[in-house]
């Protein structure tokens, strides 16, 4: 098992070759791209909370195309229907028979666009699709497509006539984090690039689906030592512990981190995790995890803060006899 | 401007810590009179306030130095010097003495020989440990900002004192708890103003007038709280005897060295003054027909400081069937047969016999004892000692420790008759001249003119011994047992007692009259035992019971009358002893001896000056050899504490502790490097690496919470300017997060390694 883990070190130059293409359309935006190839490495999914138009929809577009995979997007809003999501059979007379339609669920990649303006019903119809990569419609249960990876965006929650992801949905996301304004020379730069097409249009496969698979499966055998593990435990038992937290990250956020330290480390050619990892990805993964207390809430506290005050706190191991 | 006020605010601040820690300095130097012989304190605190302000306002060396010598040699002119300093003799010759001084002693600390060290010379040595102790104070509380060490040891040191001599600490241990919460509290204060100015977090002065109150105001309540509240007795006996015991490997109860020291009877008499603490542990239970007077032995050198004599012993294990071959009497003295029984506690313990009057016998069936601290029934001897009177126990094993247990003995007690002491011829057998008219030629002569004139009214020695014994009653001298001088340098303890301090105690008025009665050609001896003690009771057969402690141990005064033998005299006021109590017979209200008239001797018994003769051959010829086995334990001889070789000792070891002090860090980086290089090897990277953590903590870079190993490394390369730091972190996460072997990465590491050590140290 030690000797195959040398060997993770030719895949890296994959990874960046698709960050690269991406880049190739949205501007100024490293960090956001590489968060969302950890969470499609680790076979994840990513919330991203913004204003519409700073290029959300033309990232996971991107994504879908440097993997040459099939994109599918949902716009939701508020009359859609649970079954316009995963799917639904329709009666075929010259058959007779019942025949499924898929809906837009069944691809590789999917935006789902604006996911806090539909009802809850709606939302919670993604909810089997993110963690079991199935979906059921008539009683009968369908495998999603492989490799699978959900970008999802809404609208931040004090705009008018949104609906509150439900908490046991957020969980289901790896991260969530703001793409934001670019700056003014990135925007510059943007309209410089679509003035006479939009680069998207030209963008090339990078990577194979079947190249995907096996980068998430060498994803996997990244070393994690006992004490980073326990480092994970203890960010997110202290989520728990914290006083303005009225509920705490579930041991799903710790599987997530764990996933998302193993993948971050295999992006920067290193086949074990490092607590400079963990700690660089928890405001991500954990900040949509935890529910503040009224209290808190009242007082300005907002969960980034909590998670940065978490983790300028708990203490990093660095070995049993050394002294800080 | 601020901060330049701010600044200003804290280092009245630290003037007022150091100004507390003078005051401990103080608690250190104020014992040592009671414990020393060492007088003129007050000159020794004067230097060291002298040298804290010079130390204070950091004088450059090249001032302080001279500034120091010349404050320390007119403080050694204030102790030693005559004339006014600034006469014509005056500095100048304490300034002449110095150097000659100085010039001798070095020599002799340099050949080794530290006895020889000068009064003037060591006392020199003293103020030179003062001005070091002032500086380590200065150090402690301006630049390491830590002062616990210090006030542990002051607290030590006076506990110490407190429990194994006679200096009462129980004020101040109060007063150096308050100065140690004090210098603490405002030393910690300090501490944390430094740290949140150097990040910045604070700009505001916490050292509010509030604040002061605040602690002043906490300090004083658990001070009171703490003074008030009811304690606990001691929940364990004096542990002092115990202690002396194991350390020593002798019994024996506190002597009477020099020094203050616990009441008690000792065997170390050869320097005497001081005062005492009484103490009311009981030594042995007597039975009794009257109340004597309990003698363990005398004494007949006396050396100007106290008194010692060189046993000249006999055995006298053959003759117990008829009697013990010691006398104090001569045959035709009237005696009285009694039994006596004593019960030793088992601390301190004797190996000798106290016993009243004239021995007889020792009953062996009732004799019980324990050679080292076993009960034992092995055949013992005694010898006695025919100069002093003792008589010692041993058994076959002559090095063996043997305590008394229960004894019963025959004694007999005389009664004098007075007209047979104003008769008795003026000639002494020759032995009896040889060994009980010593005096040293030191002493001083007014004490010979002073015997001559209190004695030149009587013609008997019978009325001159009174006439002596009753001079002190007579003239104003006081009964007391504290703050009694003890003679300094060449002074002599008699002369300090009757023309200086004219207060003391038994031993003060037993040697005055033993040496005054010498000085008139008299025989005396010093005798020690213990006072009839307290009645608690009568026996079954009607004895009477009494329990004698500690404090009753007592000297007086045996004064030889030809063909009467050795007659005690009681000198010391309010002191009666009732050897033979027949007060209507007595006369001039003589305290001590009722003397009768004589009758026929009860018993046949040889001649005291026949018995003395065939001994001189032998057992006097060995006079001037070592002593002789003493058996019981020699005080504590504390004047020793304040030798040149302590006191050099002491200067080395301080001067060494500032110096590794100081560069404690660089030493440890060496040693930390010398440890890896020489031990270094790939399975030790983990452990060095988490040496090296702590080695920056200790330098000031402490791994901050939540920090990682990454964002650490790249902080310490930051500030040493270097990129050694992140390089080892890299291996050692391969190694402690990898979970792999480090391979080869100790010698690739050991140079970035040895850099960063070496950026720590610069």
């Amino acid at each position: 098992m030690r000797s195959s883990r040398e060997s993770t070190a030719v895949t890296e130059p994959h990874v960046y070759r698709m960050i690269e293409n991406v880049e190739k359309v949205v501007v100024g935006k490293r960090k956001e791209i590489e968060l969302s190839f950890i969470a499609l490495l680790s076979g994840g999914h990513v919330l991203l909370e913004d204003v519409p138009g700073v290029g959300k929809t033309m990232m996971v577009r991107a994504i879908a195309k440097s993997l040459g995979a099939q994109f599918k997007r949902i716009q939701f809003t508020p009359d859609l229907l649970p079954s316009d999501v995963t799917g639904v059979s329709v009666f075929n007379q010259k058959t007779m028979e019942f025949h499924f339609r898929p809906g837009p669920i069944m691809a590789n990649v999917v935006l789902a666009d604006e996911i806090n303006r539909t009802s809850p019903k709606t939302q919670a119809a993604l909810l089997e699709a993110l963690e079991e990569g199935s979906v059921t419609t008539d009683g009968e249960t369908r495998k999603l497509q492989e490799p699978f990876f959900v970008m999802a965006t809404q609208n931040p929650i004090e705009y008018g006539g949104t609906y509150p992801l439900p908490e046991a949905q957020l969980d289901r996301f790896l991260f969530k984090f703001k793409i934001g304004y670019p700056s003014k020379n990135e925007e510059l730069e943007v309209l410089n690039r679509v003035q006479k097409q939009h680069p998207i249009e030209q963008l090339a496969p990078v990577l194979t689906l079947e190249d995907l698979i096996n980068l998430q499966r060498k994803v996997l055998e990244v070393y994690v030592d006992e004490t980073v593990k326990q480092y994970i435990i203890n960010l997110v038992n202290a989520t728990r512990m914290h006083r303005s937290v009225y509920l705490g990250a579930s041991p799903r956020a710790s599987i997530a981190l764990m996933k998302a330290g193993q993948a971050y480390a295999f992006m920067q050619d290193r086949d074990f995790v490092v607590p400079d990892d963990i700690k660089y990805l928890a405001p991500f993964a954990l900040s949509h995890r935890i529910l503040l207390s009224s209290d808190a809430k009242l007082s300005d506290m907002t969960n980034e803060r909590v998670v940065s005050d978490i983790v300028a706190q708990v203490n990093v191991p660095v070995g049993k006899e050394a002294a800080r | 401007m601020k901060k330049a006020g701010k600044q200003q605010r804290s280092s009245i601040l630290h003037l007022f810590i150091y100004g507390l820690s003078f005051l401990l300095l103080w608690e250190w130097l104020r014992p040592i009179p009671t414990v020393t012989n060492t007088g003129h304190i007050h000159v020794f605190l004067w230097f060291a306030l002298f040298s804290s302000i010079l130390i204070y306002f950091r004088i450059s060396l090249f001032l302080s130095i001279p500034a120091l010598l010349a404050g320390s040699i007119y403080s050694l002119h204030s102790i030693f010097g005559e004339n006014p300093f600034f006469s014509r003799e005056g500095g100048l010759e304490t300034l002449q003495q110095f150097l000659a001084e100085a010039a001798s002693n070095i020599q002799l600390i340099f050949s080794w020989e530290l006895a020889g060290l000068t009064d003037f010379f060591r006392t020199f040595l003293l103020f030179l440990l003062l001005a070091l102790i002032c500086y380590l104070l200065y150090f402690w509380i301006f630049h390491t900002k830590k002062i616990f060490f210090f006030l542990l040891a002051t607290i030590i040191y006076i506990t110490v004192l407190d429990t194994f001599t006679a200096v009462d600490a129980s004020m101040a241990i109060i007063r150096i708890f308050v100065i140690s919460f004090f210098i603490m509290t405002l030393l910690h204060m300090l501490k944390i103003q430094t740290e949140e100015r150097a990040i910045r977090k604070k700009d505001k002065l916490i050292f509010s007038t509030a604040w002061m109150y605040t602690l002043i105001v906490m300090v004083l309540i658990a001070t009171s709280v703490g003074y008030a509240a009811p304690k606990f007795e001691p929940q364990w006996g004096d542990p002092v005897p115990t202690i002396k015991r194991l350390v020593t490997g002798q019994e024996g109860g506190w002597g009477s060295g020099s020094g203050s020291r616990r009441i008690g009877y000792g065997d170390n008499d050869e320097r005497l003054g001081g005062g005492f603490i009484q103490d009311d542990g009981i030594v042995f239970t007597a039975e009794t027909e009257e109340p004597v007077y309990w003698r363990g032995e005398s004494k007949n050198v006396y050396t100007g400081h106290g008194w010692t004599s060189e046993p000249m012993e006999a055995e006298s294990e053959s003759i117990f069937e008829n009697a013990v071959d010691y006398y104090m009497f001569h045959r035709n003295v009237q005696m009285e047969e009694q039994r006596v029984r004593i019960l030793m506690e088992h601390v301190p313990g004797y190996s000798h016999l106290f016993y009243p009057g004239q021995l007889i016998d020792v009953e062996r069936s009732t004799l019980e004892y324990e050679i080292d601290g076993r009960k034992a029934d092995d055949p013992l001897a005694f010898m006695t000692d025919i100069l002093s009177g003792k008589v010692r126990a041993e058994g076959p094993n002559p090095n063996a420790r043997i305590r008394l247990a229960e004894y019963t003995l025959t004694v007999q007690t005389p009664k004098y008759s007075l007209e047979k002491l104003k008769n008795v011829s003026p000639e002494d057998p020759e032995n009896i001249r040889n060994y009980f008219l010593q005096l040293p030629d030191t002493l001083p002569e007014r004490v010979i003119e002073l015997a001559e004139e209190i004695t030149a009214d009587y013609d008997n020695r019978y009325d001159k011994v009174v006439a002596v014994e009753q001079y002190f009653s007579r003239n104003g001298f006081e009964y007391r047992t504290e703050d009694v001088p003890i003679p300094e340098g060449g002074e002599d303890y008699v002369d300090q007692f009757l023309f200086e301090s004219q207060y003391g105690y038994c031993d003060n008025y037993s040697t005055a009259m033993a040496v005054l009665l010498r000085a008139v050609d008299i025989p005396t001896r010093w005798v020690k035992g213990f006072t009839e003690g307290e009645y608690v009771g009568n026996t079954d057969d009607g004895n009477r019971r009494y329990e004698i402690a500690n404090s009753n141990a007592h000297s007086w005064v045996e004064v030889y009358f030809p063909e009467v033998g050795w007659v005690p005299f009681e000198p010391t006021q309010g002191f009666n002893n009732r050897l033979d109590f027949e007060e209507a017979e007595r006369e001039q209200n003589h305290a001590v001896n009722t003397p009768v008239e004589s009758n026929e001797p009860e018993q046949e018994r040889p001649e005291l000056d026949d018995l003395m003769s065939p001994l001189e051959n032998d057992a006097f010829s060995d006079y001037e050899g070592p002593s002789g086995g003493a058996a019981f334990g020699t005080g504590t001889d504390t004047s020793g504490w304040l030798t040149a070789k302590t006191v050099i000792i002491s200067i080395v070891v301080l001067l060494m502790a500032v110096i590794v002090y100081r560069r404690q860090s660089r030493i440890q980086n060496r040693y930390f490097l010398l440890q890896y290089r020489l031990i270094g090897s790939d399975e030790r990277f983990g452990t060095a690496y988490r040496r090296l953590l702590r080695l920056l903590a200790n330098e000031g870079m402490p791994l901050e919470d939540g920090e990682t190993l990454r964002e650490y490394a790249t902080r310490v390369d930051r500030m040493l300017n270097s990129d050694a730091m992140t390089s080892l972190t890299k291996t050692y996460e391969k190694i402690y997060y990898g979970g792999r072997q480090a391979e080869g990465d100790w010698q690739k590491q050991k140079e970035q390694w040895e850099r960063l050590v070496n950026a720590l140290s610069s």
